[in-house]
């Protein structure tokens, strides 16, 4: 039976909008505060494989890249398929344990997590509010305003979403940071991602960086001229202008890069960075990871 | 607008991972393999321009370039869009690692569609090419928009209120794409009219040969 509550209507902005607006207002703060942060603090480059050993050193650092990638990778597919809130946030709290476990940068987490509040507090604004309402649900109506109905059901949803959204970012950090990027892509090709598109990603990865550089450079040349973006064609026109730019120089670019690359010898393939040993410890971390991933599987679908 | 992780059923995430591997394996098999390393470089300018902002409002909205990267890359661009977004969702969490292959095809479909109207309407002035350049950024972000809606809708009717107001959400953001992939067109037909030509293409011979 769907349970109808009345609420007066001056809990509405109380109860939604006030904490929707202290939310967006936390979010924005955050993003601005991390993003000046990021540009000043000068970060490492993955795309130069590190000479000497990282002193941040745990399992995950050591642990056959190979099995990494396919241990964490179903393990987000087993997270992505849960159903119930219980079992989403014990998710995310073996997560924040393995992220522990394996050193790595809080900051970058950080970040990673602010980057999902946008498409999940759109889900959060909407879903309380449109999710069909079925037997057994609580609905809110705020004093005569029967258009408004808040399901709870969406709400549960909503944060479902959430929390396993939130699991698997988590975990995007160990996956990627604890190994030079050129060693994890080797792995990806040794386990049958095809060699080319892994040596398409260390390049673009490494233009990326030159790229953002330049512009950089050329968006200050546009500040120094007079140009602030408003909304209107003017602005428009410029930044297509701007965009084009960007593309001319890296199709040009492309042909220097590439010619540069043959000179050196460049046959299709990179030298590989790393030999891959297998461990007795390698099968058995991806054995204990794999049977937590059951574990959840059986407490979401049986026991709850 | 990327889907995170746990948005869509497991069956889709997969299915639309199978289909995404489907199209890049096409689409390596229509690119002269040597020229794969300079996509690589294309792709890091595609990804730094959609991390542009534009102004709307008091809000500001970032471009998809669907439609660009098509006219640009021609049937390249479904291996550039979704090595783009790969290195989005792993570097900076835009999109879920799980959700990849449903994002590559929201954005790569429209991408290899818009090239081809591209390249078939595009004409030989440069008024016409900016207005098809122009229409085929349009064209492409509003695909994009109904592939995201179909692939949310897949999650049951839990989500039709969210597809809907996504749906809703890309209108402003067709007309802006339209109007710079129009202006962008039109600058690289003045400054350099011949990116225009489906480069990276097989049938294309290349100076070098």
């Amino acid at each position: 039976m769907t349970e109808i509550m009345y609420m007066p209507v001056w809990l509405l902005p109380l109860l939604v909008f006030l904490p929707a607006a202290a939310i967006f207002k936390l979010m924005t703060g955050l993003r601005t505060r991390v993003d000046h942060q990021h540009i000043s603090k000068n970060e490492r480059d993955w795309s130069v494989p590190d000479m000497c050993e990282d002193n941040r050193s745990s399992f995950m650092h050591q642990w056959d890249v190979r099995f990494k990638i396919t241990t964490i990778i179903t393990y987000c597919f087993i997270i992505s398929s849960l159903t119930h809130l219980a079992s989403t946030i014990t998710a995310i709290g073996i997560s924040l344990i393995l992220l522990i476990i394996s050193k790595t940068a809080i900051k970058k987490v950080l970040f990673r997590i602010l980057a999902l509040t946008g498409f999940l507090s759109m889900l959060f604004m909407i879903m309380p509010f449109t999710v069909p309402i079925h037997p057994g649900d609580a609905i809110f109506v705020f004093g005569e305003m029967h258009w408004l109905q808040l399901n709870f059901r969406g709400l549960i949803l909503a944060s479902i979403i959430a929390s396993k959204a939130i699991a698997i970012a988590l975990l995007m950090e160990p996956l990627l940071s604890t190994a030079p990027l050129p060693v994890t892509l080797h792995g990806l090709s040794r386990l049958g991602f095809p060699e080319m598109l892994a040596q398409m990603i260390l390049l673009s990865y490494r233009y990326l960086h030159v790229f953002s550089h330049e512009a950089r450079r050329m968006s200050s040349a546009m500040i120094v001229r007079g140009f602030s973006k408003r909304t209107n064609l003017e602005t428009l026109k410029t930044l297509a202008n701007f965009l084009g730019m960007l593309f001319i120089r890296s199709f040009e670019r492309t042909e220097a890069v590439f010619i540069a690359m043959k000179a050196r010898g460049y046959k299709g393939r990179f030298p590989a960075p790393a030999d891959l040993n297998l461990r007795a410890t390698d099968i058995f971390i991806t054995t204990i990871w794999i049977a937590l991933g059951a574990a959840l599987i059986i407490y979401d679908r049986i026991i709850l | 607008m990327h889907i995170s992780d746990g948005v869509l059923p497991l069956s889709v995430s997969i299915g639309s991972y199978a289909a995404s591997a489907l199209l890049v394996s096409w689409s390596t098999r229509h690119i002269r393999s040597e020229n794969l390393p300079r996509m690589a470089v294309v792709t890091s300018a595609f990804f730094i321009a959609s991390l542009v902002h534009v102004p709307f409002g008091p809000t500001s909205v970032h471009l998809l370039m669907p439609g660009l990267a098509g006219a640009l890359l021609g049937p390249a661009a479904f291996i550039s869009i979704g090595l783009g977004l790969l290195l989005q969702s792993l570097l900076f969490q835009f999109g879920g690692l799980t959700a990849l292959g449903a994002n590559t095809l929201i954005m790569g479909l429209p991408a290899m569609a818009c090239g081809y109207f591209f390249q078939r309407f595009k004409g030989r002035t440069q008024l016409r090419q900016s207005i098809v350049g122009g229409a085929a950024g349009a064209l492409g972000t509003m695909l994009a928009a109904i592939i995201l809606a179909i692939l949310l809708v897949t999650g049951g009717e839990d989500f039709f209120g969210v597809a809907k107001i996504a749906v809703a959400a890309h209108v402003p953001v067709i007309i802006i794409e339209g109007l710079i992939s129009a202006f962008t067109i039109g600058f690289i037909a003045r400054v350099k009219p011949a990116l225009l030509q489906p480069s990276f293409y097989k049938k294309t011979k290349s100076i070098h040969d």
